[in-house]
């Protein structure tokens, strides 16, 4: 009964991410990058939700640890040769080595980990504003690092010449990766006891449970789960700048949460794949886009919408698009009877 | 009423104590030098006007807050600065005044993650849940989410959450507050299955004198943050000192609860 649970809630988020990589697959070249891009955001995402859609507090630090693991994978992947010319001032160990694709995507989730761990030990003493705010800071910090030491990476300038192996498969199965994962977790004991102080703190402690310890554990697997999904986008794009992993990042991310429903897989990945749609067609339009008439919208329009929808979402549906309910075949039914009396 | 199995007069050892615990805030004082020991197979009343600190004691006790001076004492144990989570392992649980359910997680769900915060393995604590949720009548809505629940099942599910976890004291704020007067002798068979299957001692506040004089074995009343009395209901119900201390209550609770204690 419990497998059939576990299946009949991961397998249609999974199922949809299927159908996006193989509808991808079958487009043209320039319109494989967007549907990439959507699976890049899903993983991202989901990383996300591990930490903020379990425990209810939220982060905007969560990109940091992408960009963490996307500098890192980034670094290690370009080719020793080119490195001495595109990152003069990288330290001898980072300059004299590479490494290949997956270990590159491994490296990016235990450097993600650890760092999230060590953020984690003090911040996660905090609670409500203060907490967030402090993982505000952690992204200040973290941008503010990479942007400025050029020993580590390409400070500044762009990181360029990545290797770009996350190809429209690999997107797929990195998304997938971090959904299992996500999933897994969120049915474990340690999961359950989180989402247990997400509902009632003291009440959680009461029945013997660590708020701290719990919170702890969670933010280190999302900083692990970003640091993965950081390295998916640096290989997607190939090229990386400290600005591409900052606020725009986070506000969009956590738009995607927001939009889908933040206590659900299922609500993350809908939202994923939703605003991903919804963000590439205006970058589409604001350069002019054909769709039966010419749609030409003023540069910024994207951010905009996007905003806008967040702020109705919030407005008219707090708990977003799935209601932060886990996909199920009641919800389905429920949703049918409502169409069918409105 | 001479009872030789009265701890108050025996004073085993172990148990669960505040001892001479105050606790003030800004100057005012919830609590003044408390004494209260509670030992297992044994339910004790814990009652007094509002505002007299009883809800202040238990968070004390559960570590839910810190007395001032005074100490919390568990199993020979100094426990004044263990968190709460620290004390819910060790065995002290606790149900709260006010629904302090896991609304957005199914009944089951919110007892199952209970004995697992004490440690217990997930397939026990399905087993556990499932016994619980049969004996204290909510298998039926056990698929159903906590925030719907009504009233009584509510309070019913905060003393599963409690048992599951398998204590060795159970602190109950004001279990029965709002139960329709029909549910309360139910209400009261559970309490005393907590201490004689469950061998548990349990705290009971509650305003419901009914109540509290039904399955209490001592009674400990509290007034403006100091004890008033202790003793057995037979004694309690003599002490006219009480009555006094629920003249200064609200005309309802107040004439019920003195028309109890004549």
């Amino acid at each position: 009964m419990r497998w059939t649970r576990s299946l009949s809630e991961l397998a249609p988020p999974a199922l949809l991410v299927v159908v996006v990589g193989v509808v991808g697959s079958g487009t043209s070249p320039a319109r494989q990058i967007d549907f990439q891009t959507a699976l890049v955001s899903v993983a991202i995402v989901v990383a996300l939700y591990v930490f903020v859609g379990n425990s209810g507090v939220l982060s905007f630090g969560q990109i940091s640890f992408a960009a963490v693991g996307g500098y890192a994978a980034g670094v290690m992947t370009v080719p020793v040769e080119l490195k001495v010319g595109t990152l003069p001032a990288l330290a001898p160990l980072l300059r004299d080595h590479t490494i290949g694709n997956l270990p590159s995507l491994l490296l990016a989730a235990a450097f993600g980990a650890v760092y999230a761990a060590l953020v984690a030990l003090p911040l996660m003493r905090l609670s409500g504003l203060a907490a967030g705010i402090a993982t505000f800071a952690v992204l200040e910090i973290t941008h503010n690092i990479l942007h400025e030491w050029t020993k580590i990476g390409p400070g500044a300038g762009v990181l360029s010449l990545v290797p770009e192996t996350t190809g429209m498969l690999q997107a797929t199965l990195g998304a997938l990766v971090v959904m299992a994962i996500a999933y897994g977790y969120q049915r474990t004991r340690f999961g359950r006891q989180l989402r247990a102080t997400r509902e009632d703190p003291a009440a959680a402690q009461a029945v013997g449970i660590s708020v701290h310890r719990q919170r702890l554990i969670a933010f280190t697997l999302s900083g692990g789960l970003s640091g993965f999904a950081g390295a998916l986008y640096v290989h997607q794009i190939g090229s990386l700048t400290a600005d591409q992993l900052y606020l725009e990042l986070t506000f969009l991310s956590l738009a995607m949460l927001v939009v889908g429903g933040a206590t659900s897989l299922w609500g993350a990945v809908v939202g994923a794949l939703a605003v991903s749609g919804l963000d590439s067609f205006l970058g589409q339009a604001e350069s002019g886009v054909n769709i039966g008439f010419t749609l030409n919208l003023p540069t910024g329009t994207r951010l905009v919408a996007v905003g806008a929808v967040m702020a109705l979402v919030l407005v008219l549906r707090p708990t977003g698009i799935t209601g932060g309910r886990e996909f199920s075949l009641t919800w389905l039914r429920q949703l049918r009877r409502k169409e069918r009396t409105a | 009423m001479v009872d030789a199995t009265n701890p108050a007069k025996t004073r085993r050892p172990g148990g669960f104590r505040a001892a001479a615990v105050s606790r003030s805030f800004d100057g005012v004082h919830a609590l003044d030098c408390v004494t209260l020991g509670l030992y297992s197979h044994e339910v004790v009343g814990l009652i007094g006007p509002n505002g007299a600190g009883k809800s202040t004691l238990v968070n004390v006790m559960t570590g839910f807050d810190f007395p001032t001076s005074g100490a919390v004492e568990f199993e020979g144990q100094d426990i004044t600065r263990w968190s709460p989570h620290r004390r819910g392992r060790a065995g002290l649980a606790r149900t709260f005044q006010h629904s302090h359910s896991f609304r957005d997680l199914s009944v089951r769900e919110n007892v199952e993650v209970a004995a697992l915060g004490v440690g217990q393995k997930p397939r026990e604590a399905r087993a556990r849940a499932s016994e619980l949720l049969g004996i204290l009548g909510l298998a039926d809505q056990a698929d159903a989410l906590a925030g719907g629940l009504a009233h009584g099942d509510e309070r019913r599910l905060g003393v599963a959450r409690a048992l599951v976890t398998e204590p060795k004291f159970v602190l109950m704020d004001e279990p029965a507050a709002g139960l329709p007067e029909a549910e309360v002798p139910e209400f009261a068979a559970v309490i005393r299955a907590v201490r004689d299957e469950h061998n548990a001692g349990v705290l009971l506040i509650d305003h419901n004198m009914t109540l509290i004089m039904e399955v209490c074995d001592r009674i400990h009343v509290l007034d403006q943050g100091a004890t008033l009395a202790e003793g057995t209901p037979a004694e309690i119900r003599a002490n006219l000192d009480v009555a006094a201390a629920y003249l200064g209550e609200s005309a309802i609770r107040t004439d019920a609860g003195v028309d109890e204690l004549r």
